[in-house]
């Protein structure tokens, strides 16, 4: 039958495939960009109210205008009201700080856990195992009030050392998708370097960690943006009273939520928000690579 | 060997629970953030002045900090150990201070306790003191007064309307705006109607907390039953008044959704950077009864004055204190008449002082849109109560926290249509009645 | 294989009976087992051994390892003064004092010129106690196995260890030890101490009206449990619609999340479409973004005359603005619009997951579906939808279990509005804000701590029935 009949309806039904295939391929264009906008929608109004510099007849910058969504006329006297009448230069050094240290801690704590769960067995490793699972179901923030007054007990809460210390403390628990990764490092790599006499720390050393790029960053990423995400547990410990000790995200929430708060702060705000996530999502999107795997590892491991 | 390291390395960690803290040695005084400046100002006259008298030197430094007030009272109860040595409260937080032993410290000094007993109208006397082990002492020291004011834009309401709710619904309906946003929706911002009383005799059955006992709260007389069905009308009229939304009254102001707001001075900046030249400043307005509102004894035609919660500002100190010698000479220095002028004139905080009016020069600039707001918050004044809730911490727990103050909004907002009637707004007020006197909603 | 997992299902759930039971079991087995060791060591051992259970050390200083012996003292001695001396921590004594202290958690009521007994720290400190007393105990004997093993070596003709080779063991078959002893401490002062002290919280009268430092509070066993199930107050009114609105929420949250993310990385990753790692980038901003930040500019974007509102009114599309996350009238208004915002959120995690796997799909599976001459649509329905199914399965609970106590989106957006006339927990509220309400805003400690552990029953529940049941669990040995 196809060698009686002409090249024609072959070349037909072929271009409407190819037809189909761009209607298709159109429709997934509109419904994708629809999205994009639908997702940036919120992102870019924080990003425009940074901007927005609008002031009413007795020349007062208003602060929180939302009758529309484009600024009428922009500036950049929220930045630098941002950096001159609030404390966020301040903030911003304290959350660095924070989170400079506590990232090295809890990658590190992270690593030796996980590793040490995935690829060496011991009396109490699956007590271990069941502790942490337990732990991992309570509400955190429940026992934030014992975790202050352990702090102070230690002549602690006033300082940001505090802050380290409980988010680097928490990084134990936190192994699983780590050890997920691990467990796909095949045993005989170990076993291998063991019989060439290796300790098990050189085998750490030289041969997981080199091999744990992606990990390590995944690991490593999530422990340095922690603390500028953080609102709850850093109100607590650091106390609404100490500005001065105030992480970035602790400044900004009082600036919006705090008692009687005013709202002409709002774009100031903005402003602040924008400075905070300008750094937060370059290294998301740098790292974006070693995120995805982490999620991936992370989630179908379960 | 492992085991010894292990319990070796988390015995250290447990030690050095041990390590106390060291605390710093500065006298620290927190003051609302507006006038931190003024104070600390003020503060480093005191010690230069204290060195110049006494032969040792002042051995402290003093820092002042902005904490706001509710913040100052929360922070202390967390954690006394890193509240400051004197703070500011609104006397309504006296009870959760007070409550058991005490977290802070009585006025012990004489010549303080003069100048308290001098300087304040009598309404303050009474809630600044409280009981602990059955004796009563003197705690708070007020230097600063506030009352509920009505913020309005002038290009919709004229100043002869603005003297009534009725003339204010007249202006919104003819701009076809509402007539008023409120602040919040919590037991503060609606108390304009709780506390309303017959503006000619100056009475209401309204009872909170009365003398100090918690049974004796009543709300269930006939002039609030017939103010709040008035209330209702005027919150269920397309042009009333608006219950709080998640914009926030500044954009409701600003875009001119509505033409009022009630609010304190603390809200002055908010309401100036909202309206502009717009802004003008009025004491809360009448209203008058109609037939429909009218109730038993509350007859048609009655008058109602909107009453307001006043509130003072007090200085209160922590107990026990290491530097207890030296708090009450500075509160006698910052309480003091001169200083509560300076204040007012710098830093636009209405003095406690009773006698202001008459005595503090400033007072008299009524064409400053800040002088307007002053006297309108003295004429509040006469026709609001301070917060009765200083006796005992959980009355103020109870009326605020408990929920009534949105069965009250329920009221207003006539809510699924089911408090129509004069018996069901009654009905919902029982309610609250129990709450407030028990702290439990009663199950149906 | 049908009938194998029914049958499973079966014996499933006496044996979760069993396996609650079975830890009780144990502890008693391996106390008996620990104590007939105890014994024996004592009658077996030298006099080094001997003397090592009265002063710690003594059996390695008996045996010329002074180091470890010296550790061993110092820790004996340092546990004694903290015992005997209870030193006043924030007014508080930690020590010996403290075990009385936990039990009546205080006595001095104070007065105007007193302080006050201050029962939470008492309560916290007779945690800390029993904390430093199972370490000391741990300690004590490890020092009598040493001291024993000493011995041992003795008696075969072995050199004892010296220190070096001790800390060098540790990089080795000790290797384990020193790699989690850091990370143990910090869970046990951070994590186990804290939530041993909150779950006895719940069984405490500390709210309010009890004050900690003010006033005194006791012990009042079950009480605050019995008010879930017809009391009066908070707890007995809004806990069941508190906890059907929460297991509501995690469906709803998980199942959108995960359809949405699938279908989203589908359409990403088809082959007609360019750009994916833009597609992507834009995306991944809402996880990049601190969710304080994103969630109160969507908020104030819905807000009543906030920009979307005022566009549909200006448009047309809309008489009045809509209240989306506040109509008092109708919680279902604020709940549709939290769940649909939370796809924003978390859309794009189920995608780059979903994208990661869909990479991975074996290409075999579709070539042998090519062969049997299978077209696009089919090889999707039977291969990749099915693959993906089953590779992120696990994923769903995790997801759901998260679910239950997400808090960021439920505080920040509403913060339980609308809200329950007369009571904390509002209409949107999850157990876990309500917790948080409940014990940083209202100071009810023990109704917060008794939400937390209700909340616990639950998501461990849901994990103990799952977990269990996954390929991770029961291949975990297997695997290497």
């Amino acid at each position: 039958m196809m060698q009686t009949s002409t090249g024609a309806p072959v070349a037909k039904q072929f271009r409407s495939v190819k037809a189909m295939e761009r209607t298709s391929s159109i429709l997934s264009y509109i419904v994708i960009i629809a999205l994009s906008l639908i997702w940036l929608y919120p992102i870019v109004w924080i990003l425009l109210n940074s901007f927005r510099t609008e002031y009413n007849d007795q020349n007062q910058l208003v602060g929180i205008v939302v009758s529309h969504y484009f600024p009428k006329q922009i500036g950049f006297e929220n930045f630098r009201r941002l950096f001159l009448q609030t404390e966020f230069p301040k903030w911003f050094l304290n959350t660095l700080f924070v989170s400079s240290i506590s990232f090295i801690i809890s990658t590190l704590l992270t690593l030796c856990v996980a590793y040490v769960m995935s690829k060496l067995r011991f009396s109490f490793r699956k007590k271990f195992l069941n502790l942490a699972i337990i732990l991992g179901l309570f509400p955190g923030f429940m026992s934030m009030i014992a975790i202050y007054y352990i702090l102070k007990a230690l002549g602690l809460t006033q300082t940001l050392f505090a802050l380290i210390l409980v988010y680097s403390a928490g990084a134990g628990l936190g192994f699983y998708v780590a050890k997920g990764f691990f467990d796909i490092i095949p045993n005989s790599l170990i076993e291998s370097a063991r019989l060439d006499g290796a300790t098990n720390a050189r085998i750490f050393r030289s041969i997981i960690l080199p091999i744990s790029k992606p990990i390590i960053i995944y690991t490593a990423l999530l422990a340095f943006t922690g603390p500028w995400m953080d609102f709850i547990f850093a109100r607590v410990i650091l106390g609404e009273t100490n500005t001065h000790l105030h992480t970035v995200a602790v400044g900004l929430y009082y600036m919006r939520y705090g008692e009687r708060v005013d709202s002409n702060n709002f774009t100031v705000f903005a402003a602040g928000c924008v400075c905070v996530a300008i750094p937060i999502v370059t290294l998301f999107l740098a790292m974006q690579k070693y995120y995805i795997e982490g999620v991936t590892a992370g989630s179908v491991k379960g | 060997m492992k085991k010894l390291l292990l319990s070796l390395v988390l015995l250290i960690g447990f030690v050095s629970v041990l390590s106390g803290c060291g605390d710093g040695n500065a006298l620290v005084i927190w003051v609302g953030s507006e006038s931190v400046d003024f104070y600390q100002e003020k503060m480093d006259d005191y010690v230069a002045n204290y060195n110049l008298a006494h032969e040792e030197k002042f051995p402290y430094k003093v820092k002042v900090k902005g904490v706001d007030t509710g913040t100052a009272a929360a922070t202390f109860l967390d954690d006394t150990d890193a509240g400051a040595d004197i703070f500011t409260v609104a006397h309504d937080n006296l009870g959760k201070l007070i409550t058991g032993a005490s977290a802070i410290a009585p006025v012990t000094d004489p010549l303080l306790l003069a100048q308290i007993e001098a300087d304040n109208p009598d309404a303050f006397l009474d809630v600044i003191k409280g009981q602990v082990g059955g004796v009563t002492y003197t705690f708070g020291v007020p230097y600063i007064a506030q009352s509920l004011v009505l913020y309005y834009n002038k290009d919709y309401i004229t100043q002869t309307q603005v003297q009534t709710w009725e003339g204010i619904l007249e202006a919104a309906v003819a701009a076809n705006k509402q007539a008023l946003s409120l602040a919040g929706a919590d037991g503060f911002n609606n108390s304009f109607l709780l506390l309303a009383m017959n503006a000619d005799t100056k009475a209401t059955s309204l009872r909170l907390y009365a003398n100090g006992v918690q049974e004796d709260c009543y709300a269930t007389g006939d002039d609030l039953i017939a103010i709040f069905k008035w209330g209702q009308r005027f919150f269920t009229h397309p042009n009333g008044g608006k219950a709080p939304t998640d914009s926030g009254w500044e954009i409701e102001l600003k875009n001119e959704v509505s033409l009022s707001v009630i609010s304190g001075s603390w809200d002055f900046s908010a309401a100036q950077a909202a309206l502009g030249t717009k802004l003008a400043v009025a004491s809360l307005p009448t209203f008058t009864l109609t037939a429909e509102d009218a109730y038993g004894t509350a007859t048609e035609g009655t008058v109602m004055q909107s009453g307001s919660f006043t509130d003072t500002k007090m200085f209160v100190m922590k107990k026990n204190s290491a530097k207890a010698d030296y708090l009450q000479g500075i509160l006698l220095y910052l309480s003091s008449k001169e200083i509560q002028e300076e204040s007012f004139e710098q830093c636009a905080n209405l003095p406690a002082y009773k006698n202001a009016v008459e005595e503090f020069e400033a007072f008299g600039a009524v064409d400053t849109l800040a002088g307007q707001l002053a006297l309108a918050q003295v004429e509040m004044f006469s026709n609001g109560i301070p917060q009765p809730f200083g006796f005992a911490s959980r009355y103020n727990t109870y009326y605020y926290s408990k929920g009534t103050p949105d069965m009250i909004m329920d009221v207003l907002r006539n809510k699924d249509g089911a408090f129509g009637t004069h018996a069901a707004i009654k009905a919902q007020f029982e309610i609250i009645e129990v709450i407030w006197k028990t702290g439990i909603r009663p199950t149906a | 294989m049908q009938e194998n997992n029914n049958a499973q299902m079966k014996r499933g759930v006496p044996r979760f009976l069993l396996s609650l039971a079975k830890p009780f079991v144990n502890l008693g087995l391996g106390i008996a087992k620990r104590t007939k060791a105890f014994i024996g060591r004592f009658q077996d051992g030298g006099i080094g051994t001997k003397v090592s259970h009265l002063i710690m050390g003594f059996g390695n200083f008996y045996h010329k390892q002074i180091i470890k012996g010296l550790l061993y003292f110092l820790i004996q001695v340092g546990f004694l003064l903290l015992m005997i001396l209870s030193p006043e921590v924030n007014g508080t004594p930690l020590g010996f004092k403290s075990i009385p202290n936990l039990i009546t958690l205080g006595t001095e009521p104070g007065d105007i010129f007193t302080p006050t007994d201050n029962s939470m720290l008492m309560l916290l400190f007779g945690v800390v106690i029993f904390g430093i007393i199972s370490i000391f105990l741990f300690a004590y004997f490890s020092n009598i196995k040493s001291a024993y093993k000493v011995d041992l070596d003795i008696r075969s003709g072995k050199r004892p260890s010296s220190f070096k080779e001790d800390l060098q063991d540790l990089l080795d078959g000790r290797f384990h030890i020193a790699m989690l002893t850091p990370a143990i401490i910090g869970i046990i002062t951070f994590t186990v101490l804290p939530t041993l002290f909150m779950i006895l919280i719940a069984f405490t009268n500390f709210d309010s009206a009890h004050p900690a430092g003010q006033v005194l509070f006791e012990w009042v066993g079950f009480k605050n449990f019995g008010d879930i199930f017809g009391g009066v107050g908070e707890i007995s009114a809004r806990f069941w619609s508190v906890l059907s609105w929460t297991l509501i929420w995690a469906f709803f949250a998980t199942s959108t999340c995960y359809i949405g993310g699938i279908m989203l990385a589908l359409l990403i990753n088809k082959k007609t479409i360019k750009g994916k790692k833009l597609w992507r980038t834009i995306f991944v901003l809402t996880i990049a973004l601190p969710q304080f930040i994103s969630l109160l500019a969507v908020r104030n974007l819905l807000s009543e005359y906030g920009p979307l509102n005022s566009f549909l009114v200006n448009v047309g599309l809309l008489e009045q603005p809509i209240q989306f996350l506040a109509n008092a009238n109708d919680p279902w208004t604020a709940r549709v619009t939290i769940i649909i915002i939370n796809i924003w959120i978390g859309v794009p995690y189920t995608m780059l997951m979903t994208s990661g796997i869909l990479m991975n799909v074996p290409q075999d599976l579709y070539e042998a579906a090519q062969i049997d001459g299978a077209n696009k649509r089919q090889s999707f329905f039977h291969i990749t939808v099915p693959y993906i199914l089953f590779v992120t399965a696990p994923y769903l609970i995790t997801s759901f279990i998260g679910n239950i106590t997400s808090f960021n989106v439920i505080y920040l957006l509403t913060g339980g509005a609308p809200t329950v006339s007369g009571y904390t927990a509002g209409s949107t509220d999850l157990l876990v804000t309500w917790l948080y309400k409940l014990t940083i805003d209202q100071s009810e400690y023990n109704i917060g701590s008794v939400v937390a552990i209700m909340t616990f029953i639950i998501t461990a529940t849901a994990t103990l029935l799952t977990y269990r049941r996954t390929k991770t669990y029961k291949e975990e040995d297997a695997f290497q």
